[in-house]
């Protein structure tokens, strides 16, 4: 036991993310409770409940406020169609920004899927870097007045994914659902100064709904319908119009973040299976060297994807010059923020900041990614030593498992904030033991 | 035979009641010792072949024995429990549970308390402050920030660095403004602390202590300009690097072909890259010594170096001794000596030697005379124990000397001699022919010196000026042979080197 300096004591470790929370037994090497960080709610007070759904969300949570009455959360949440359902999120840009939500969401985790107690656990919460003294003091208020744990702490991130790579120090790039963001640690700590981020995921996304929507010479502009509004579909062939018909009695009762969400999450799904990157750089005929590739949307519309899957990608490297001077507000991109964060650190660590670079997140796993990341470092950076992990849950929960890893240390219990330091000291105790 | 002896005892009506006895027991015997137990793992016909006699083969064909199946623990089933525990890093009363082994001790500490290990850090008081540490740039408010984010983060400086909050109105600190405030205030802390150790131990900790603010800061610089590079930059330097390389390259060669040029033309086994050639000397190179040559060539050639010093490998030719280099030689005691210009023959070829391999040694001829006056005095000249280069010019001019003293006390004897045999013809003179000493007395005097310059035995052509000089009187010799000597002095060591320059010049010439 001594030997690999684990000792389990069945700490619990949640991540919460702005597409998904995370949560698990400290010491695993995956999360047991994945659900989406997204709820459904009804404004209305009174509101009939889909009746296959109250048993999953409502048994044994803390009532929610009553402006946000009865949240759908879960698998079985945001996914399925209510009638003016709402969709919320307490996440935006990987901060919580709403902390009502925030006990339903961790109860559902902990107590409906994973079924423990939690007050018989030490939590281990994750925090972005940028993440506010007061976020993480509310948080330690929820986690132990809420749910009792009988210790807390929390941790970052990008400390976290660093030591999923099972590094000390690295460089951290971390492209999420909302946010990309490169943190240098050194010695298991964040150096904030040089700390970037931007949402350029967020950009992306756009640039390829953009595409999708808009209607190009070979093919008309794609409606972004979620299946759950198609009451039926015929087979067409690539680029015929579709034959489908849509449910017109859900079509009223939709609400539009709801359908939102949906829309964004059929560009997303496009965006995994077909778009990609090249990986030196744009150019117009290794672009259409690659092949087209095939893919049909809930309405049955299919067609084949040229170079302008590889169009969405590009953004995450380059934006061009009149793109950057209409939006003065414009994400910075992956080499902007990497060359702004680096500057940012002392001239001795870059090397061997360069020298340990960690791709994380489930925005890298998009196709082609990490590639272009190496071919770009490569270029403008003599030794540098990407670590992403192929294993794409090691990817997408890098934060998770870092604290996995962290909470099962025997060395790291001292460090737990118990009951009886809150009782005494109180909301500053946190600032003071998670530096 | 046995068939044969049985027969005779049978003649001889000998009792042969033993006889069956034994043929009985020898013919099992026999066939016992042909049936020798067939070791396993080889096969009968193949043991036919061989025969007992293969006790390697046996070994190695014998069937593999298996390592035994480790055994692990009692072998019976090991107990865990939930077991509450408090760790000993904690301040607090938290319990938290493990599972452990029933059979570990309840009471033991917690086994990862060892490692909560604080770093030792230097707090001041007050009046300490007030005595040493008072700064111009540094107020005390900053100061103790800046010791306790040291304390927090345990000197581990990037982060001290990037978590430091100065108060609102002082200036912003590098890393390096930062170290060397925390650093000399140690430092202060410590020099002026009374010491319970030893001198030696406080130096050592204040030298731990020990932080060069502007060559950090210049190091950092000269590590950001270097990052800083444009592409061309980088580029450029690369290809000047290239370039140097090629030109070094083409140096090299031209070099090698020079010397193989001069080897053609001149004969020289020259070795020498400072050897000028001639220019219409080409018309006589042929083919085929071209190709004679070249092998020659692709031997690894040394410059000869002078035969008292530690070479240190092939010197390269013209060497620029930087003021760097100068200062690394005498710290190492390293003495280079410029290779004679133009000696490069066989001869004079010295490979890499010691310098005790090449003590100076009085010619034979003179060696038991030598050997025989030092032993007189006491010393023993062949065998040096420090062979410094001091030691061995001091051991060659000791036997210069002594040669001197040798050929002194002859060239002495000699004209002693001849003093004694001219008083003796005087004598016989004043008594018979006048006219006889006239004549004999320069003749013999001449013939002395001559046999002096003879014992002398320093083949050396150029001296024949003096040898006549010296014939010139008796009282000249001396002051000549001191003439002489002083030029000696440089030719022993360099006999070669003289010999080899004439050869260079002749063959110039031819």
């Amino acid at each position: 036991m001594v030997n690999y300096g684990g000792d389990e004591v069945s700490a619990l470790v949640l991540d919460i993310g702005t597409s998904s929370l995370r949560a698990g037994y400290a010491g695993d090497d995956i999360p047991k409770a994945v659900i989406p960080s997204f709820y459904g709610y009804h404004t209305v007070d009174g509101d009939v409940q889909m009746g296959e759904n109250t048993l999953e969300n409502f048994e044994s949570t803390p009532k929610p406020p009553p402006s946000d009455a009865k949240p759908y959360v879960g698998r079985d949440g945001p996914l399925i169609w209510r009638e003016n359902m709402e969709l919320g999120n307490p996440v935006r840009d990987a901060l919580i920004v709403d902390f009502n939500p925030i006990p339903t969401l961790i109860s559902h985790a902990l107590v409906d899927v994973m079924r423990v107690n939690p007050s018989e656990h030490p939590v281990l919460v994750t925090e972005p870097a940028w993440n506010t003294a007061a976020n993480r003091e509310r948080m330690a208020e929820i986690m132990f007045e809420e749910f009792h744990v009988p210790a807390f702490y929390i941790a970052n991130t990008g400390v976290l994914n660093a030591f999923a790579a099972g590094k000390g120090s690295a460089l951290v790039i971390d492209v999420g659902y909302a946010m990309a963001s490169i943190t240098p640690v050194v010695d298991g700590f964040v150096l904030r100064k040089g700390l970037v981020s931007s949402a350029l995921p967020k950009l992306v996304k756009a640039h390829a709904r953009h595409i999708l929507s808009n209607p190009t010479p070979m093919r008309r502009g794609i409606e972004l319908l979620p299946h759950q509004l198609i009451a039926s579909k015929l087979p067409v062939e690539p680029g015929a119009p579709p034959k489908f018909t849509l449910r017109e009695d859900r079509i009223s009762g939709t609400t539009n973040s709801w359908r939102g969400w949906c829309e964004n999450r059929e560009v997303e799904e496009w965006m995994q299976s077909v778009a990609g990157v090249l990986d030196q750089g744009w150019n117009d005929q290794a672009a259409a060297s690659r092949p087209a590739r095939q893919y049909e949307f809930p309405t049955g519309y299919n067609t084949y994807f040229g170079p302008e899957r590889y169009q969405v990608g590009e953004q995450f490297f380059f934006h061009s010059p009149q793109l950057v001077a209409q939006n003065p507000n414009l994400p910075k991109n992956i080499p902007t923020l990497l060359s702004e964060s680096l500057r940012a650190c002392d001239p001795d660590l870059r090397q061997v900041l360069m020298g340990n670079v960690v791709l994380t997140g489930g925005g890298s796993l998009f196709s082609g990614f990490a590639d272009r990341l190496e071919a770009e470092l490569s270029r403008n950076f003599p030794h540098v030593k990407i670590h992403a992990p192929g294993n794409p849950i090691e990817r997408r929960y890098g934060g998770w498992l870092g604290g996995s890893i962290l909470a099962s240390l025997g060395t790291f219990h001292q460090l737990w904030i118990s009951r009886e330091e809150w009782q005494e000291h109180g909301k500053p105790i946190v600032g003071q033991r998670c530096k | 035979m046995a068939v044969s002896a049985s027969d005779i005892r049978s003649a001889l009506s000998l009792p042969s009641s033993s006889t069956p006895v034994q043929s009985a027991t020898t013919a099992p015997r026999k066939y016992q010792g042909q049936v020798t137990k067939k070791p396993e793992g080889i096969s009968r016909e193949l043991y036919a072949l061989i025969g007992p006699s293969a006790p390697s083969l046996v070994a190695h064909l014998a069937k593999p024995r298996l390592k035994q199946k480790p055994n692990f623990g009692s072998g019976g089933k090991v107990k865990w429990e939930w077991r509450p525990f408090r760790n000993a890093g904690r301040t607090d009363s938290l319990q938290l549970g493990h599972w452990v082994k029933t059979t570990d001790d309840p009471d033991a500490e917690y086994s990862f308390a060892k490692y909560n290990v604080q770093s030792q850090s230097y707090t001041y008081s007050q009046e300490e402050y007030t005595r040493f540490l008072e700064d111009k740039d540094w107020t005390k408010d900053e100061t103790d920030i800046l010791f306790n984010v040291v304390r927090e983060y345990d000197t581990r400086w990037y982060v001290v660095h990037d978590r430091y909050e100065p108060p609102p109105d002082s200036p912003t600190r590098s890393l390096e403004d930062l170290k060397d405030r925390y650093y000399s205030v140690c430092r202060k802390l410590i020099r002026n602390r009374p010491w319970a150790g030893d001198e030696a131990s406080k130096a050592q900790l204040l030298n731990s202590y020990q932080f060069d603010k502007d060559r950090e800061r210049m190091r950092k610089d000269y590590i950001a300009s270097l990052e800083d590079r444009t592409p061309e930059e980088i580029a450029e330097e690369e290809a000047l690097f290239i370039e140097l390389k090629r030109l070094e390259q083409n140096e090299r060669k031209f070099k090698k072909e020079r010397d193989e040029l001069l080897r053609t033309l001149l004969g020289i086994d020259s070795g020498l890259p400072d050897i000028v050639a001639e220019e219409d000397g080409l018309s006589a190179l042929s083919a085929e010594g071209f190709k004679k040559r070249k092998k020659n060539a692709n031997e690894i050639e040394i410059p000869s170096t002078p035969s008292n010093i530690i070479s240190l490998g092939p010197p390269p030719p013209k060497r620029a001794q930087s003021a760097k280099s100068a200062a690394l030689d005498a710290q190492n005691c390293i003495i280079r000596v410029e290779p004679p210009a133009s000696s490069a023959t066989k001869i004079t070829h010295a490979p890499v030697h010691l310098r005790s391999f090449k003590l100076p040694a009085p010619k034979a001829a003179l060696l038991p005379k030598v050997t025989q006056a030092l032993t007189e005095l006491g010393i023993n000249h062949t065998r040096l124990v420090m062979p410094t280069r001091e030691n061995c010019a001091r051991l060659e001019s000791l036997i210069e000397a002594t040669t001197a003293l040798i050929d002194t006390k002859k060239v002495v004897d000699r004209v002693e001699q001849d003093i004694r045999v001219l008083r003796v013809r005087l004598g016989r003179a004043s008594e018979g022919a006048e006219e006889d000493g006239k004549e004999g007395t320069p003749m013999e005097v001449d013939g002395g010196a001559e046999a002096g310059a003879d014992a002398d035995a320093d083949a050396d052509a150029d001296a024949e000026g003096e040898v006549d000089g010296r014939a010139q009187s008796i009282l000249s010799t001396r002051s000549g042979r001191g003439r002489k000597q002083s030029r000696r002095s440089m030719s022993v060591s360099s006999i070669g080197t003289s010999a080899s320059a004439r050869v260079g010049k002749r063959q110039k010439r031819g």
